[in-house]
């Protein structure tokens, strides 16, 4: 199926999106701060199961975007509706009682308190504390920088570690959608692969990941599905596949023409760039 | 002179407990809200007075009287924060803070004036006045029993803040806003309660304050620049800091005063504030703030 383009599509489900179920869809979405908005009757789905890559220019609004569904920002018209739920009212806590977490852009780690602490306070919204605990003890085998660095205070950790480390706090609820804010924003190259292949396994383990990533392309590659944003709308709504070589959005934001229609000689950006 | 130092150093201990206490609470409210509340002082007095009037109109002890008083100013501070704190925007966050909280002290110190008047008080129940003899040195009851229970509610309000899960969230607020939000602490509610908390402990130091010295709703302008000071130099935002420098503070001043003069004591207590600031401006115990919005 062709990718759709337009500069207005806002107001249209993808059609590669709708024919899977969807665990989050965005009905027309309006939000900002202040009350200017910065995002324009945004609509697109995000299927249960899959990875939704969101890419777009600096001042796109991807941020806002993310903070509309964790419920720090407010939308001013439309709705989000997640497993057939409006979203509209509900407080960022009664989100995450819902199954929605939010790995946000800057590190986020509370840097004074040890990595454990950290990763257990995931589980806030819990109170039985049995249930933290055999979380965190799965967790803790699962994303070994928890169990090698657990009485270390977070802030001793490299970018990358905390990247890690707040990945494995967002899992201690068990999550239904792990909403992630470029997780690979300021991290080295290494690293950074670290950081894709551990998203990677957690869409493959099952969960449906909505992704925000400057590194477009990177995105692009792990995602089931891809949304493009430019000011404030949705741009381009398709498989991830068809994102990433639509030659248009290719140019805008990939930094030229990629996959098949890559001009003969053109150096291939690196993987994980 | 030798024991006069010591009895100096003694005293400064004691009475830095207190100090400690009081600028826990201020110190506590900036890291949590980042306002300046300047109505610490006049909370001070508020509690003084509230300890004189059930010690002087119903014969209630001022130490079972805190049993009254501490939930009382911690009342008012949800009220404070409710009212006026919260209303306070990102802009110009302290000095709007500043210039509001010291609206609020002036108008809690003008009902204290139509209530008790503007002369010195003091609480003197019979027993605050006697003393131990403890290897040569008298010390009065009202100064041991006062530090103690500062070093208690001290105490309290550590556990409170890493025994509990709502320290646990109180901490969380404190270092990233937006990331507690994200774990699901209500950092509204959680703020509102820390400056109900960090008003409810000038109670206890407002008792042992009116206990210690002649009073008047005038007192506070002299007592919240004392706490600032004690703040400023533990470096703002730190409970152990603001601990640190008031037994600091304290001791300096009474050995200034037996040593050269209690004229000097004063000055030499804030000439000590400028100098620090000048060569290191995160305080004595402070480290560069960090807290991420």
């Amino acid at each position: 199926m062709a990718p759709q383009t337009s500069d207005h599509v806002s107001d249209r489900v993808a059609p590669a999106l709708a024919s899977t179920q969807p665990l989050l869809e965005f009905r027309g979405v309006c939000a900002g701060y202040g009350g200017a908005d910065i995002l324009h009757e945004v609509s697109f789905e995000v299927p249960e199961g899959g990875l939704t890559c969101v890419v777009g220019p600096n001042g796109a609004g991807k941020s806002t975007l993310l903070g509309t569904v964790s419920g720090v920002v407010r939308t001013t018209v439309g709705e989000l509706v997640f497993r057939g739920e409006r979203l509209k009212k509900a407080t960022p806590r009664e989100r995450l009682e819902r199954g929605i977490v939010q790995v946000p852009q800057n590190h986020s780690l509370f840097r004074e308190m040890t990595v454990r602490e950290n990763v257990e306070l995931g589980a806030f919204i819990l109170k039985d504390r049995t249930i933290v605990r055999e979380r965190y003890e799965q967790i803790a085998e699962t994303i070994p920088i928890v169990a090698e660095r657990a009485k270390d205070k977070a802030g001793s950790l490299s970018g990358g570690q905390q990247r890690l480390v707040e990945f494995a706090r967002c899992l201690m609820l068990d999550p239904a959608l792990v909403v992630l804010d470029e997780p690979s924003m300021g991290l080295d190259p290494h690293t950074r692969k670290i950081v894709f292949k551990t998203v990677r396994s957690l869409h493959r383990h099952g969960r449906t990941v909505l992704l925000v990533e400057q590194n477009a392309r990177a995105g692009l590659r792990l995602a089931t599905h891809g949304v493009v944003l430019e000011n404030g709308r949705v741009r381009l709504a398709g498989s991830g596949r068809e994102v990433l070589e639509n030659p248009e959005i290719g140019a805008l934001f990939l930094g030229g023409v990629v996959g098949a229609s890559r001009p003969a000689g053109a150096p291939e950006t690196p993987p994980g760039r | 002179m030798g024991t006069q130092l010591v009895e100096a150093v003694i005293d400064g201990v004691l009475t830095g407990g207190l100090y400690a206490l009081m600028a826990a609470g201020l110190t506590l409210i900036f890291g949590m809200l980042e306002i300046i509340n300047i109505a610490q002082g006049i909370f001070v007095l508020l509690g003084s007075y509230l300890s004189y009037a059930l010690w002087a109109h119903a014969g209630i002890d001022p130490f079972l009287g805190l049993l009254v008083t501490i939930p009382i100013l911690f009342v008012v501070g949800i009220g404070v924060e409710w009212a006026f704190m919260r209303r306070i925007g990102d802009r110009d966050r302290v000095s709007m803070s500043i210039l509001v909280t010291y609206a609020v002290s002036l108008v809690i110190e003008g009902a204290l004036d139509i209530a008790f008047g503007t002369t010195f008080v003091q609480l003197r129940p019979s027993y605050f006045a006697r003393t131990w003899h403890v290897f040569g040195f008298y010390l009065e009851y009202i100064y041991v029993f006062g530090f103690v229970l500062a070093a208690l509610l001290i105490a309290a309000l550590y556990a409170l803040m890493y025994r509990t899960r709502f320290g646990a969230s109180l901490r969380a607020a404190l270092q990233d806003r937006t990331a507690a939000t994200l774990i699901g602490v209500n950092v509204k509610r959680v703020s509102t309660i820390t400056f109900g908390i960090g008003v409810a402990v000038t109670a206890a130091g407002g008792m042992v304050f009116g206990a210690t010295n002649d009073f008047s709703a005038n007192s506070s302008t002299d007592l919240i620049s004392r706490l600032l000071t004690i703040i400023v130099l533990g470096g703002l935002g730190s409970i152990g800091g603001a601990m640190g420098a008031a037994v600091f503070m304290l001791v300096l001043e009474d050995v200034v005063a037996v040593v050269w003069s209690p004229v000097w004591a004063p000055v030499i207590y804030f000439l000590v504030l400028l100098i620090v600031l000048s060569v290191r401006p995160q305080g004595l115990f402070g480290k560069v703030s960090t807290r991420a919005q």
